[in-house]
């Protein structure tokens, strides 16, 4: 009989370890890279801290937090406004939006952080004149001044992921919901909605136009005009997560199936048939002078020229989820579940550093 | 494997439940796990007779004798009672056997309910690719994951006064700890086996089950009441419920009723 109490206590404890040890996993595993850069430094956000990483030798330079907190977790890339300061926002149980020195990691003064959010910051935030835009998981985008105060927010009643884009006069910000709204920042209030045909988890591109290029999880790349209508739509073979990039008359974008897409801005029709790198495409492809630059869930990056052929590959450890990043010289890259959390490439795609922080 | 097998299919019957009844994800658990229910009904029988077998022993003549004659030898009744067990066909583990088998359940679920609301990045890019072609998931994603005052993807708590009162984790430990006592069978003696170990489950699993309704999504919350309720109903509804155990010194008022 004693031999069978302790067999259920094992038997529980096991079951309550296994359980936690999903939860952990789950914790860690949750986590995703967001990468920006100066002329100087790169910012990386990830996991339960963000780094200011030197370019020059790709050493750090600072984290923040300087202890990892549990409650802060770093999924959104950062932003540098005009002033000077990083935000970034946490997907932690803060719900916090961190105003940081780029050449410190410390946090600024004022009313930073804004804590007013109920949720997690998954988009960064867009940064028009003096006023900040952050959508934030609770649905709400939040417009707040340089010094963190909030001036006004409009709850669109569902997350919202995708940094915003802006014409100078309205914000348009795009939502899990399938819907992409036009707010006015002068009326505080949505001028126009549009329903597409699916989930919108990246964010919308604005030509000169005006015209909204969306990409959608109903595998669909859609145009929408200034005034809320859809000017046309290109099918995908897979879901659209990053937002395209427009270069001259075309649109290029990657989609969860693995193709590399192209299309024409004004008539949504292909000039190229897609190419298929080495696996799903989440980031926005980079556009340089010469071609693109996409990283695949495989762990590669791409050079693609614009008649989609392959300039150079580059293999590297681990999954690339976030956009990669031009600094320079150099090609930023951020896989995720591999030894080093940020690599940097020259323009032939050979490595020139990586960065693996010390614990 | 683990998610081929299990998290997988559990994500898509949730999803397909969400999507037939109208977009309501706690309802949608709550389905889920009357589904459950039934198909661990076989168990749950099985669960029962052990149960009842334990309490006939408790009043059966040749085991009070032996209960007797080795009261001083603890090693010696519990080789007499492991015989008795074995030509009775009782099993003592039956009683236990279908709050364990909940455990692969619970753990798949807990995934279940994190992939299909997808509440960050990675877990929407890994919904992506669990969802079986029958379902048109572009349609019904992002998944309401509002039911009641509770965000079924995130631990639950109520302000009140200031304090975080985590309303759910309380009901679970309440509700576990009611299904386990109605279930545990009437005994004889104090120092039984049985009898510890049932006490044992009685306080460990309300105190578990209440832990991770305290750290977990509220989902999970979800899953447990129902699943406690619907055993509380069960048990009631087929007479096995032993009510007594609920009051305070309610197994020594059946002991002593027993041994008379």
């Amino acid at each position: 009989m004693k031999v069978r109490r302790f067999s259920l206590i094992i038997l529980v404890v096991l079951a309550a370890l296994l359980l936690s040890s999903c939860s952990g996993a789950a914790m860690r595993g949750s986590s995703w890279s967001g990468l920006a850069a100066d002329d100087s430094m790169a910012y990386l956000a990830d996991g339960n801290l963000v780094y200011g990483v030197s370019l020059s030798d790709g050493r750090e330079a600072w984290r923040y937090p300087e202890k990892a907190d549990s409650k802060k977790q770093f999924f959104s890339t950062p932003v540098l406004t005009p002033d000077g300061q990083l935000l970034v926002g946490s997907a932690g149980s803060d719900n916090g939006l961190f105003s940081l020195d780029p050449k410190t990691g410390k946090e600024n003064g004022n009313n930073w952080p804004f804590v007013g959010a109920k949720d997690r910051w998954i988009a960064s935030p867009l940064v028009v004149n003096d006023t900040i835009y952050a959508p934030n998981g609770d649905g709400s985008l939040y417009a707040l001044d340089l010094k963190g105060n909030l001036l006004w927010s409009k709850d669109l009643g569902s997350a919202l992921w995708g940094q915003p884009v802006s014409d100078g006069k309205l914000v348009y910000v795009a939502a899990l919901n399938h819907i992409v709204y036009a707010l006015d920042p002068q009326k505080e209030d949505i001028v126009w909605q549009i329903k597409l045909g699916g989930a919108i988890p990246g964010s919308p591109t604005i030509g000169p136009d005006g015209t909204l290029y969306v990409g959608t999880f109903g595998s669909k790349l859609e145009a929408v005009s200034s005034k809320g209508q859809v000017l046309w739509s290109a099918d995908t073979q897979g879901w659209i997560w990053g937002g395209p990039v427009l270069d001259g008359d075309s649109l290029y974008f990657g989609d969860l199936d693995g193709y590399f897409n192209n299309v024409n801005a004004t008539t949504g029709k292909q000039d190229w048939a897609p190419v298929q790198p080495d696996g799903p495409i989440v980031g926005s492809p980079l556009a340089l002078p010469d071609y693109f630059v996409v990283g695949t869930e495989s762990g590669t990056v791409f050079a693609i020229d614009r008649q989609g052929k392959t300039v150079w590959d580059q293999p590297l450890t681990g999954k690339i989820y976030s956009a990669p990043v031009s600094a320079g010289d150099l090609i930023l890259v951020a896989p995720m579940e591999a030894d080093f959390v940020l690599a940097a490439l020259d323009k032939n795609g050979t490595q020139v550093w990586k960065f693996t922080p010390q614990k | 494997m683990w998610d081929t097998y299990i998290v997988i299919p559990l994500t898509n019957l949730l999803l397909w439940i969400y999507e037939i009844i109208g977009h309501n994800f706690g309802m949608a658990i709550i389905l889920f796990t009357i589904l459950i229910r039934l198909v661990t009904w076989p168990l749950n029988a099985q669960q029962m007779k052990g149960a009842q077998g334990m309490q006939e022993l408790q009043s059966d003549k040749e085991w009070q004798a032996i209960q007797k004659k080795y009261a001083k030898d603890k090693e010696k009744l519990a080789q007499e009672q492991m015989r008795i067990y074995k030509e009775r066909g009782i099993s003592p583990f039956a009683s236990c056997l279908p709050t364990l088998i909940q455990f692969p359940i619970i753990i798949g679920l807990y995934q279940a309910i994190i992939r299909a609301l997808a509440a960050t990045p990675l877990s929407l890019l890994n919904l992506s690719r669990s969802i079986y072609p029958f379902l048109n998931v572009a349609n019904i994603f992002p998944l309401n994951s509002r039911f009641l005052w509770m965000d079924l993807g995130r631990p639950e708590s109520i302000p009140v006064f200031g304090f975080a009162l985590p309303t759910l984790a309380i009901i679970v430990a309440l509700t576990t700890y009611i299904q386990s006592k109605l279930t545990m069978p009437a005994t004889s003696t104090g120092g039984d086996q049985s009898a510890m170990m049932g006490n044992m489950m009685s306080i460990y699993m309300p105190l578990l089950l209440g832990y991770f309704a305290l750290t977990f999504a509220s989902g999970l919350s979800v899953y447990f009441i129902t699943s406690n309720l619907l055993g509380i109903v069960q048990y009631g509804t087929m007479g096995k419920a032993n009510w007594r155990n609920l009051l305070p010194g309610g197994n020594k008022v059946a002991k002593s009723t027993k041994t008379k």
